[in-house]
């Protein structure tokens, strides 16, 4: 490839800090925590996924619920008072993966460091894992890709028609030691990448000190994305 | 008699206009499935976006007509071999025929799921990387076995008479009072094996669904109980359905108490059937948990016209006729019934697909993304799903496809049971 | 709360798991084998380091990473050297290859074939283009004299050398160079009127060591996205969080307290919390005596303030210094002390602040003369809380207990915004917040200001090397002027056309959708006889040029940008190949200039962008200069800090070093705006006859204004046409992925009461209009509006909304007097009420 170089390889050596991944146990599961207070709602997470991840038009493997009346919108709580949070959705890697249960033919699976990975190659685009998916996070390639630009963005190859696709938690990016896209491009330092087994790391501790919640727990899919609270207003 | 006579006189006209109709019910078969193929050519070369399945709602008419299928051919089946172990000699003049269409309909259902996959190229990585944990391993594992099950089946019965033909389909074996009497001894024991068979086909595949706790409105143990209830009301409909029409041609006899019977066992059915549903949906809905909206949906959301239909029309007028001792006397009303009957428990089928997933699990804005660039916003919080021409096309093709073997088959094959002496 | 269906704490699942971490295990077997065998990144070309610049406030330092001549992907630097800045950057800023390679990208220069407005042109090459922009303009120039050729050019920090060609040419050949911060409306007024400064404002670091934040009219959720977040460290650290809002604006739901209040009310609410501080007695005296005017003494009968010059020799206690200008009140001593302009602090030992006393003047009269402050007194004593809640609709308790809120915690900032900013009497609203920030002491602290965050607008380096050839300036006339023509009150400084206009060259700007009253600026369109658009999307503005220029991207060309809320200088570099035949300003004008003064262009346009910079930073590397010890090499490496205190926060020196008022304004001269203030101190008296004469010499509260708006009861509602969290301005409004995500359909959201009384539900198609034009648009019935006031977000392009035409025709071009006092263009400059604008609304026909 003449004379290219890996997107990581071309940062400078600030840029390349920013993005390094950092502490991490001898059998890492990565993971991540997304803090609710913290977001603020602006994508920028989900436009950068499509960036790094080349994700045509149509689909999003990360979007931003508003838990309100609809997009950026209120709802009226108890008391009649106004309350808006943002919720940002994305494959939740499950643990107890109920995608990578019903698919018949292994296409979806799990890496040993907790990431649920996604065979291109392999799905036969029966789109069982979503039906399975609580999340609602998986997209199908219905028809041929369309992109804004007149040609392939991103650091992935396109993949084929008439097969699943979802968030691989930048799996091509950690090899490199750099986080997610999504983590790195947060803006407001609402998401938090890391090593759930490293217990002493800034994962784990967010999760222990500020009560980090699973999406859907009664589902019993044991996320390794976890939510971080609102904290409680102290008004006037 | 009437019928007899009917059916003898039917038969003696074997005219050169009924062999003209005859074939141009063949041909008219072979354009269909032709146009069915040409269509599925269409959609594998532009992909799955030409039918009206998306992110949210990505399973339609194609696994709509699978499940139906399945059951119509595990209803048949039931009906049949229950016949036969129980010793309901009155059965006996339609077992074959039942036999044989549990047989085109399970063939019809494993094809129906070709044109879902988006890539039915790899069709056999199922065998090559098959997941012991996918319900829809076990489900298509069934559907083989099954199907060779009952191939085997409609052989066996076929194979005495066959032989009095002198066909090499009999491969071989003798009419003596001894094989004869061996084979009584095979079809019982096949009875004991295609029962319990017929049942876990359709318990599997509503387990497809019924284990999904991703999808409350699914998540329910009497999926099954229900899959079964209405495959029997569908396949003992279609069964009553096809007799008619083949003692009408003459390929079959029988008188109407017969008729009578399967109706009033039509009528049990239907009972069974209504009593799920209530149950089902009254528990799902009463709490009014999240699981319930959907539920609650189907007697409000857009579909609901299809919901009162699949009880008000699909239950309740066909257990009316069949409750009546006149009318189930009368072979037209309880031809009648079967087919309401039948097209409720499609519709019922729907309604179960399309409530499950109209709706997004997560239902909060913006929703979910539709998966193609539509204009405009590219996510929903709900997605009604219409069939697209694409899809009839095909489904079309397939029915004209069942429809071919089952006139091939009981032209070839002797479907009056052989009398015994 | 809704949430709780689909959250539920972690713990029980945590235990199960073994370990409060949650630490895991994963169950599933399948697998086959397949652990790490992912293939690694697609390999790129390289990643060049540039800087975001659409007209937004960010300034943000972005990769483009190129592969095979092509961005694939635009991503944050993170390379800030204070870390606390990183990664900044938004969706809109990562998103912005659709624009490069967009279907609205221009590709070519184009020549208009139908009528202005229709939209049709045909291609065209450079040589034609440029010669026939040459010609137009030549023409005008000989025929009515170049001034009468408007330039706009919009805010400069986004682009000192790229939009600085705009101000070189002009200076070259007499071109009149419109003015942006004012004409957006962005200038608060209340800044030069008070402190003699364009505005001044704290770093937005800085947020974050507040232990108290009041933000008014302003939404940094959606309109600071790269810098809220220190809005949450500093809560992190325990602060509070106030949001003053008609709306439940997205910022309303991370404060501790959103008080709703009624639009361009604010002055109210402000002086009644001024008020309450007072009376509590959480005010510090010494602060408005030693840095304010708070003690000087003004004339009862001029209302001029006294000069110690005017009062009769030997009757003063202290002797006639020359530096004793002003005169105060020396409780100590009991009598007159002159106060000097050239230091702050004192007067005296305690200058009296209230009471009135006859002073002797030369000459025998005697005058009645009271201390400033006690003018400011006798206004705040009428803002009761009660009267204030008559007026804002703020609960009076609720008033009460911000003030106390807000005097208890220190330091506490306040953050002004283009809400409370857009309005007629938006310069009020700032004297008036700025009065309460005095008040406390807040000013020249970290953690505390009173800071205005509207626009791009700051020029934080030396300029003129390439801004002024051969220190020549170019003629700056208010854009205003060029909407609605010369006003009575204009400032005679200000070098209108004498033969009106007859041209423009409009750049960096969509300004036949952004600017305001458009159907008035489409009148002075008419009188042209020519427009040149440079730009690169095919915008409305661009949609009415005669010939069309096509302009690079910033990712295409090089520029050196910094902005008021980080004080970091970047460059812009460029990653690509000018898409199509696209090209930079510095080389349109460079073409332009050869063909209209070639002797000019071969003297003073053959520099290229480089060398311009490294003029910029020599001319700013003197001892103590913004740009000393910064070269092109570093800033090539990555952003570099200016030459500014660390936190970079205003009127430290003042307060600390009681160096007088102002500091500096870039690119003015200091004594041009030192004028604004003559007293060197902090001003909330003003003695301008125009003030007095307005009744508005000191901090007060006017009701909102729409001119053209005789009865308020005609027109029910106030129209708010904030800043979009998903576009800067039209910019990004056609962009394929944000479109995505907001439906691309202009919404007006109406609260709930206003849409029953209108039989409106959403997504009704709604006609919104009034004396000024109208829209139709799709109505959003909302929690979050406050009833009587409408909100349409800015921004939208015409082609977007049904009737085709744009927000803008409804907003108003209305001059306020008070504005024309003095005149620096974009310092002390007509400063447009965007907000203040009336309208009905009813559901409209639909198709
Ligand atoms: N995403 C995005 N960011 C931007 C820009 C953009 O276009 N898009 N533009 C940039 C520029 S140039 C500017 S000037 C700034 C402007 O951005 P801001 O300073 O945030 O100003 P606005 O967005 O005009 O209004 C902010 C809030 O003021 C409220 N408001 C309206 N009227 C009143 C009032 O009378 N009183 C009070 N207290 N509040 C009121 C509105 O409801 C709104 O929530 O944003 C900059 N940043
Ligand atoms: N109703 C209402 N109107 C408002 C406001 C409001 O609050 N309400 N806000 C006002 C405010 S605060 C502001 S700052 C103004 C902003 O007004 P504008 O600055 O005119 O707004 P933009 O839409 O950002 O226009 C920027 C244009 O420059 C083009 N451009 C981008 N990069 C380049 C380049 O490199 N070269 C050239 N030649 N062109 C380029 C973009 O394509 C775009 O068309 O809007 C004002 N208008
Ligand atoms: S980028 Fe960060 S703040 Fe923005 S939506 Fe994503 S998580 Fe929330
Ligand atoms: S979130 Fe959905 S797709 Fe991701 S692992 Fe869990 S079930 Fe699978
Ligand atoms: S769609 Fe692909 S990944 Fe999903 S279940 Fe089917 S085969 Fe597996
Ligand atoms: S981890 Fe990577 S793939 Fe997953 S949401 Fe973030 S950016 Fe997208
Ligand atoms: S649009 Fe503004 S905030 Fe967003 S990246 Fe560009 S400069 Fe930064
Ligand atoms: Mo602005």
């Amino acid at each position: 490839m003449g004379g290219k170089v890996s997107p990581v390889e071309a940062l400078s050596p600030a840029s390349r800090a920013w993005g390094e991944i950092g502490s991490r146990s001898s059998d890492p599961h990565w993971g991540m925590v997304v803090d609710q207070e913290r977001c603020i709602g602006c994508w920028s997470c989900a436009v950068i996924c499509k960036s790094e991840n080349d994700v045509p038009l149509g689909m999003w493997w990360n979007r931003i619920l508003t838990e309100g009346e609809a997009l950026d919108q209120p709802e009226v709580v108890r008391g009649g008072a106004l309350e808006m949070h943002w919720l940002p959705l994305a494959c939740q890697h499950c643990e107890n993966a109920p995608c990578v249960k019903v698919c018949p033919v292994q296409a979806t699976y799990h890496r040993r460091d907790g990431i649920v990975m996604q065979d291109s190659d392999r799905c036969i685009g029966c789109r069982y894992c979503m039906i399975a998916c609580p999340y609602g996070v998986r997209n199908f390639n219905w028809g041929s890709p369309a992109r804004p630009t007149p040609h392939e963005t991103g650091m992935v190859p396109a993949r084929p028609l008439g097969t699943v696709e979802k968030c691989t938690l930048c799996v091509q990016r950690l090899a490199e030691d750099q986080v997610p896209s999504c983590v790195w491009s947060c803006p407001t330092g609402a998401r938090v990448f890391g090593d759930h087994n490293d217990a002493g790391g800034r994962l784990a501790t967010l999760i222990r000190e500020r009560e980090g919640e699973d999406l859907l727990e009664e589902a019993g899919t044991r996320p390794s994305v976890r939510y971080l609270p609102p904290r409680r207003r102290n008004p006037l | 008699m009437s019928a007899i006579v009917a059916g003898t006189a039917a038969s003696s006209s074997r005219s050169s206009s009924g062999r003209r109709a005859y074939a141009l019910w063949i041909v008219f078969l072979l354009g269909v499935m032709a146009a069915g193929v040409v269509a599925f050519i269409y959609q594998f070369r532009t992909g799955l976006v030409v039918t009206g399945m998306r992110n949210t709602v990505m399973w339609g008419q194609y696994i709509l007509f699978f499940m139906f299928f399945v059951g119509l051919s595990a209803g048949g089946l039931i009906v049949a071999s229950a016949g036969r172990l129980f010793g309901v000699a009155a059965f006996k003049p339609i077992t074959r025929l039942a036999v044989l269409e549990a047989t085109v309909a399970v063939m019809l259902a494993a094809t129906f799921i070709l044109p879902d996959l988006g890539r039915p190229e790899r069709i056999l990585n199922i065998l090559l990387h098959a997941n012991p944990t996918s319900p829809m391993i076990w489900d298509i594992t069934i559907v083989m076995v099954y199907l060779a099950m009952s191939a085997f089946y409609v052989w066996l019965y076929a194979r005495a008479d066959l032989a009095r033909r002198g066909s090499w389909l009999a491969l071989g074996t003798g009419t003596s009072v001894r094989t004869m009497a061996r084979e009584e001894r095979i079809k019982s024991a096949m009875a004991w094996i295609a029962l319990p068979a017929a049942i876990m086909l359709h318990s599997i595949t509503a387990w497809i669904f019924g284990l999904q706790i991703g999808r409350g409105f699914w998540y329910t143990s009497i999926m099954a109980p229900m899959f079964i209830a209405s495959a029997l009301v569908s396949g003992t409909g279609l069964v009553i359905l096809l007799a008619l029409v083949l003692r009408r041609f003459g390929r079959l006899r029988f008188g109407d108490d017969l008729v009578a019977l399967l109706g009033g066992l039509l009528g049990v059915f239907i009972t069974v059937e209504g009593f799920f549903i209530l149950a089902e949906y009254l528990t799902a809905s009463y709490p009014g948990a999240p699981e319930g909206e959907a539920a609650a949906r189907m007697l409000t959301g857009p579909y609901a016209p299809l919901f009162l239909f699949e009880v008000g029309v699909g239950l309740v007028i066909p257990f009316v006729i069949l409750a009546v001792r006149r009318l189930r006397r009368d072979p037209r009303w309880v031809a009648a019934a079967a087919a309401i009957g039948i097209v409720g428990i499609f519709v019922h089928r729907l309604n179960l697909v399309l409530n499950g997933l109209s709706y997004p699990n997560i239902g909060l804005p913006p929703g979910l993304p539709v998966g193609v660039a539509q204009g405009g916003s590219s996510f929903l919080t709900s997605y009604w799903y219409m069939p697209t021409l694409v899809e009839w096309v095909i489904v079309s093709g397939v029915l004209a496809f069942g429809a071919l073997l089952f006139t091939l088959a009981v032209r070839y094959l002797p479907m009056q049971e052989a009398q015994a002496h | 709360m809704r949430r709780r269906t689909f959250l539920k704490a972690a713990a029980a699942s945590a235990a199960a798991l073994g370990g409060a971490a949650g630490a895991p295990g994963v169950t599933s077997l399948v697998n086959g084998g397949r652990d790490f065998d992912v293939a690694p990144s697609l390999p790129v070309d390289r990643a060049v380091r540039t800087t975001c610049s659409p007209n937004c406030t960010g300034s943000c330092g972005q990769l483009a990473f190129v592969r095979d001549g092509v961005i694939v992907k635009i991503q944050q630097a993170a390379d800030y050297p204070d870390a606390a800045y990183n990664p900044r950057g938004c969706m809109k800023g990562l998103s912005y290859l659709n624009q490069v390679y967009g279907p609205d990208r221009i590709m070519t220069p184009l020549i208009r074939e139908g009528d202005r407005g229709s939209g049709t042109f045909r291609a065209a090459s450079w040589e034609e283009a440029l010669d026939r922009v040459a010609d137009g303009l030549g023409e005008i120039g000989r025929r009515w004299g170049w001034d009468s050729i408007h330039v706009f050019g919009q805010v400069p920090g986004s682009g000192y050398i790229q939009k600085g060609a705009n101000y070189r040419a002009c200076a070259l050949l007499g071109m009149s160079h419109g003015t942006s911060f004012d004409f957006n409306g962005d200038l608060p007024m209340g800044m030069p009127i008070t402190f003699g400064v364009q505005n001044a404002e704290h770093e937005a670091k800085d947020w974050a060591n507040s232990r108290f934040l009041l933000l008014v009219g302003a939404n940094p959720v959606e309109t600071r996205i790269p810098d809220v977040h220190f809005l949450f460290d500093a809560a992190e650290r325990g602060a509070r969080i106030v949001v003053v809002d008609p709306s439940f604006s997205p910022t309303a739901s991370k404060a501790d307290a959103h008080i709703r209040i009624r639009p361009g009310t604010d002055a109210a609410l402000a002086l009644a919390l001024c008020r309450q501080v007072i009376e509590d007695g959480t005010w510090s005296p010494d602060f408005m005596r030693a840095c304010t005017d708070a003690p000087l003494a003004v004339r009862a009968d001029t209302g001029a303030r006294l000069r110690w010059a005017d009062l009769e020799p030997g009757r003063a206690a202290a002797a006639a210094s020359a530096a004793g200008v002003y005169v105060a009140w020396d409780e100590a001593a009991g009598g007159w002390a002159p106060v000097p302009i050239d230091r702050l602090g004192g007067p005296g030992t305690n200058a009296a602040l209230e009471g009135t006393r006859a002073a002797r003047l030369r000459g025998g009269d005697v005058v009645d003369v009271r201390p400033g402050f006690d003018i400011v007194r006798e206004e705040l004593d009428r803002w009761t809380p009660d009267a204030a809640e008559a007026v804002t609709g703020v609960p009076a308790e609720q008033i009460v207990k911000l003030a106390r809120a807000y005097a208890a915690a220190r330091p506490a900032a306040i953050l002004m915004g283009g809400g409370s900013n857009h309005w007629y009497h938006g310069d009020l609203t700032g004297r008036a917040f700025a009065l309460l920030a005095a008040l406390t002491g807040n000013i020249g602290v970290s953690g505390g200001g009173f800071s205005v965050y509207v626009g791009q607008y700051k020029v934080r380096v030396d300029t003129s090397p390439w801004w002024s050839p051969g220190g020549t300036k170019a003629n700056v006339v208010p854009s205003i002027y060029f909407v609605r023509g010369r006003t009575p009150t204009m400032h005679p400084d200000v070098p209108y056309p004498e033969n009106g206009w007859h041209g423009l060259v409009c750049t960096f700007a969509n300004m036949f959708v952004q600017a305001m009253d458009v159907n008035r600026l489409h009148e002075t369109l008419r009188g042209l006889e020519q427009i040149v658009v440079v730009d690169h999307q095919m915008t409305e503005t661009v949609r009415w040029a005669d010939v069309v220029l096509p302009a690079t991207t910033w990712y295409e060309k090089t520029d050196l940008t910094a902005t008021p809320l980080h004080p970091f200088l970047q460059l812009q570099q460029p990653a690509i190949e000018p898409v199509g035949e696209a090209r930079s300003e510095v080389w349109i004008w460079r073409e332009l200039m050869r063909r209209l003064d070639p002797a000019k262009a071969a003297e003073f346009f053959e520099m290229d962008e480089e060398a311009a910079i490294e003029a910029i930073l020599e001319a700013g590397s003197g001892d103590g200069g913004p740009t000393a010890g910064i070269t092109l090499d570093q800033l090539k490496a990555g952003p570099v800090r200016l030459n500014v205190p660390d936190p970079d926060i205003p009127f430290r020196r003042q307060v600390e070093d009681l160096v007088p008022f102002p500091p500096r304004s870039l690119p003015a001269p200091l004594e041009k705006t030192a004028a604004f203030v003559p007293t060197g101190r902090i001003e909330f008296y003003k003695e301008e006859p125009r003030f007095i004469e307005l009744g508005e010499t000191v901090p007060t509260y006017r009701p909102p204004f729409d001119d053209t708006v005789h009865d308020p009861a005609d027109w029910p509602l106030t129209l708010l046409t904030p800043h979009s969290k998903w576009r800067i301005h039209s910019s990004y409004a056609n962009n394929a992925w944000l479109a995505e995500i907001h439906g691309g359909r202009p919404e007006v959201f109406i609260a709930p009461a206003d849409a029953a009384a209108r039989g409106i539900a959403t997504g009704d198609p709604v006609r919104v209009w009034n004396t000024r034009g109208e829209v139709v648009a799709w109505a959003h019935v909302s929690e979050s509006e406050q009833a009587g006031s409408v909100t349409l977000y800015e921004g939208w392009w015409p082609r977007q909304f049904r009737s085709g035409k744009g927000v803008n025709e409804l907003t108003s071009s209305a001059v306020n007097p008070i504005h024309e006092v003095h005149f620096v263009g974009n310092m002390w400059s007509p400063s447009t009420g965007w907000k203040d604008c009336r309208c009905q609304v009813e559901k409209a026909s639909e198709a």
